[in-house]
C-alpha cells in the first residue's frame, strides 16, 4: 500500500484551474520529484495535499485513510509535513520559536528539545542564531530553518516546495544532501524542484506537470535521459 | 503653604500633577479597550467597529447584575468580591459575544474582500447599539458607587481614591497576564505565528480558526472587564457610550502601532494624557480637537505609530 495516493486531482483558484486531473502516489520511505515549469501547477498540487487550498475534485490518501478535505492542521498530526514555497518562516519569532512551532502538534517536550538540538548538529548555522529573529536570516539559513521546522513534526512525509530556489551553489548542495539523508529516517519525500537534475538524482521516480496535467511519468534516470525533459527542464541543447 | 489665588492655581505644581494622575488613570481604561482593537486586528486585519459597542453592552449587563445583586447595600468585604465577580462575568459575557460574532458573521467573510468584513462590523457595531438601546432606554443612566471615592493621599492637594486605584491595579494586572500569556504560552506563540502568517502557522498544525476564536475572546474579556471599569469609574452609562470612548481607544491603538499591545498601552496613556492636560489648562471643548491634531501630526511623521513596525519584512 502506498504512503501518499492522489487520484485524479483538481484544485484551483476561482476560474482557475491550476491543477486537472493529477494522479501520483508515493511509497514508504522514497523520494519523489515533481517538475515543471513555472505556473504549472506544481505549488497548488502540494497546497491540496496539504488542505491549504480545496480539492474540487479527486481524492488524497495517506496510509490508507482519506484525508480530502480535512483541515491542514490535522493533516499535520497525521504526518504530512510541508516547507511551503517561498520558505514562508515566521520572520518575527526567534529562530529557536520558529522551531518549536514545527512541534507544534506534540507534546513530549523532552525529545523535542532533543530533536531541536539534532536540526542544530545538522545545520550549525541555525544553533549559533537561535535567539535571532527569522526575519533577519540570510535566505539559505531561512530555507534551513523552513526545513527543519517541518522536520520537528516528525513527519512520514515530507512535502518540499522548490527547496533550493535562489540559494548559493553551497547551500543548495547543502539542502540536497540534508534532504538525500531523510531516506535514511524512514522518512518519504515529495520534491518539488526548477532544478531538475538535482531533483531527478536524488528522485527514485518523477512526474512532469505541464499546465495543471501530468505530461510524463516514470522513473528518475529514465526521465533524466528522455529527450523531452532534457530540452525543456535540462537546459541541454 | 498658603493657598493659591484661584486664577493663579492652575500654575501650581500639584494641580499638574493631578491633572497626569487624571490622565494616568483615563489613560489606562483607554488603553484596556486599545487592547480589544489590536488584538483583533494584529489576528485578521479588521478594524472591529463594534468593539466599543460590546463594551457598552458589558456595561448594561454590569448594571443589571448590580441593580439584581443587592450588591449596592452589601459590606465593604462583599462589595469587593462582588466587583471581582462582576469583571468575571462581564469578560465572560464579552469575550463569548465577540467570539460568537467572529464564528457567525467573521469567518465566513474571511476570505471575501477587507472592506466586506470592515462593513459588517460596522453594522454589528448599530445592531448592538440597538440591543443597547432597548437594554438601557435611551436616556444615560446613573451606575451605582460600589467603590468608595476615598481619597488615598491625606491633605486635599492632590486627589488619587479607590476608584483611581481600582483602575490602575485592574488595568496593569490584565496587561501583564495578556503580555505574559503572548509571549510565553503555546496559544500566544500560535497567536503571534498566525498573525504573521496564517498559511505558515496551518503548515505547522496550529488549528488557525481556533487561535482566531481565542483572540476575538481574550480581546472581548478584555473589554468586558473594561466594561466594569468604566461603569465604576465613570459611573453614568448610556447606549451611545461605545461610540465616542471607542473611538479614543482606537485611536489610541493607531496612536501607539496598530496590532502591537504595548503601541495599545502607550497610545492609551499619551491620550489620557493629553485629554486631561488639554481640558484643564486649555479648556474642555477642544481636547477632541486637540487629541486628533497631535494624532495627525504623529502619523505624519511615524504613519506606523509610536511603536508599530516601519515596514513590512521582505518575504
Ligand atoms: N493564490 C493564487 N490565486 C490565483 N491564481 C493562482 C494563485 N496561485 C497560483 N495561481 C495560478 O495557478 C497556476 C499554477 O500556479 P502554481 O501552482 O503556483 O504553479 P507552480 O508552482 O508550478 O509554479 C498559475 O497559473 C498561477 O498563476
Ligand atoms: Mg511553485
Amino acid at each position: 500500500m502506498p504512503l501518499l495516493e492522489v487520484c485524479d486531482l483538481e484544485a484551483g483558484y476561482g476560474p482557475i484551474r491550476a491543477v486537472q486531473g493529477v494522479s501520483l502516489d508515493v511509497i514508504e520511505g522514497e523520494i519523489v520529484a515533481i517538475i515543471g515549469a513555472n505556473g504549472a501547477g506544481k505549488t497548488t498540487l502540494l497546497l491540496a495535499i496539504s488542505g491549504v487550498v480545496a480539492t474540487r475534485k479527486g481524492t488524497v490518501r495517506f496510509m490508507g485513510q482519506s484525508i480530502t478535505g480535512m483541515p491542514s492542521h490535522e493533516i499535520v498530526r497525521l504526518g504530512i509535513g510541508h516547507a511551503p514555497e517561498g520558505r514562508r518562516i515566521f520572520p518575527r519569532l526567534s529562530v529557536r520559536e520558529n522551531l518549536e512551532l514545527g512541534a507544534f502538534c506534540r507534546t513530549d517536550r523532552g525529545a523535542i528539545v532533543r530533536d531541536i538540538e539534532e536540526i542544530c548538529s545538522l545545520f550549525p548555522v541555525l544553533g549559533q542564531r537561535m535567539s535571532q529573529m527569522g526575519g533577519t536570516l540570510s535566505g539559505g539559513e531561512q530555507q534551513m530553518l523552513a526545513l527543519g521546522r517541518a522536520m520537528l513534526s516528525r513527519p512520514k512525509l515530507l512535502l518540499l516546495d522548490e527547496p533550493s530556489l535562489g540559494l548559493a551553489p553551497i547551500v543548495v548542495s547543502k539542502i540536497f544532501e540534508v534532504i538525500a539523508g531523510f531516506t535514511a529516517r524512514g522518512i518519504a519525500v515529495v520534491l518539488v524542484e526548477q532544478n531538475a537534475r538535482a531533483a531527478l538524482k536524488l528522485a527514485s521516480r518523477g512526474w512532469v506537470l505541464e499546465t495543471g496535467r501530468v505530461s510524463l511519468f516514470a522513473n528518475a534516470e529514465t526521465l533524466a535521459s528522455d529527450p523531452r525533459v532534457r530540452d525543456a527542464y535540462l537546459g541541454d541543447a | 503653604m498658603p493657598a493659591l489665588p484661584p486664577h493663579l492655581a492652575m500654575i501650581s505644581l500639584e494641580f499638574f500633577l493631578q491633572q497626569c494622575l487624571i490622565g494616568v488613570t483615563n489613560g489606562a481604561l483607554i488603553a484596556l479597550v486599545a487592547m480589544g482593537y489590536s488584538m483583533v486586528y494584529g489576528i485578521i486585519g479588521l478594524i472591529n467597529f463594534a468593539h466599543g459597542d460590546l463594551i457598552m453592552l458589558g456595561a448594561c449587563l454590569a448594571l443589571s447584575l448590580v441593580g439584581a445583586s443587592g450588591l449596592v447595600d452589601a459590606g465593604p468585604t462583599a462589595t469587593w468580591w462582588g466587583v471581582v465577580l462582576l469583571l468575571l462575568a462581564c469578560g465572560l459575557f464579552c469575550g463569548t459575544l465577540n467570539m460568537a460574532v467572529d464564528r457567525f458573521i467573521y469567518k465566513p467573510l474571511r476570505n471575501a474582500s477587507k472592506l466586506a468584513p470592515l462593513v459588517s462590523a460596522i453594522g454589528v457595531s448599530f445592531i448592538f447599539m440597538n440591543v443597547g438601546l432597548f437594554w438601557l432606554g435611551p436616556a444615560d443612566r446613573s451606575f451605582p458607587e460600589l467603590v468608595p471615592p476615598t481619597n488615598l493621599f491625606s491633605g486635599d492637594t492632590l486627589q488619587f481614591t479607590y476608584q483611581d486605584l481600582l483602575v490602575v491595579v485592574v488595568v496593569v494586572l490584565l496587561m501583564v497576564a495578556l503580555s505574559v500569556l503572548v509571549r510565553s504560552t503555546r496559544l500566544g506563540r500560535a497567536m503571534r505565528a498566525v498573525s504573521q502568517d496564517p498559511t505558515a502557522a496551518a503548515l505547522v498544525g496550529v488549528d488557525v480558526d481556533r487561535v482566531i476564536a481565542a483572540t476575538f475572546f481574550i480581546g472581548g474579556a478584555l473589554g468586558g472587564a473594561a466594561s466594569v471599569i468604566y461603569s465604576l469609574y465613570i459611573k453614568t452609562i448610556g447606549f451611545q457610550m461605545g461610540f465616542q470612548n471607542g473611538l479614543y481607544a482606537f485611536t489610541a491603538a493607531v496612536l501607539g502601532g496598530i496590532g502591537s499591545i504595548p503601541g495599545a498601552v502607550v497610545g492609551g496613556l499619551v491620550i489620557g494624557l493629553v485629554r486631561s492636560l488639554a481640558s484643564a489648562y486649555v479648556g474642555e471643548r477642544w481636547t477632541g480637537a486637540i487629541v486628533f491634531a497631535i494624532l495627525i501630526v504623529i502619523l505624519v511623521f511615524r504613519p506606523e505609530g509610536l511603536l508599530g513596525r516601519r515596514t513590512r519584512e521582505k518575504v
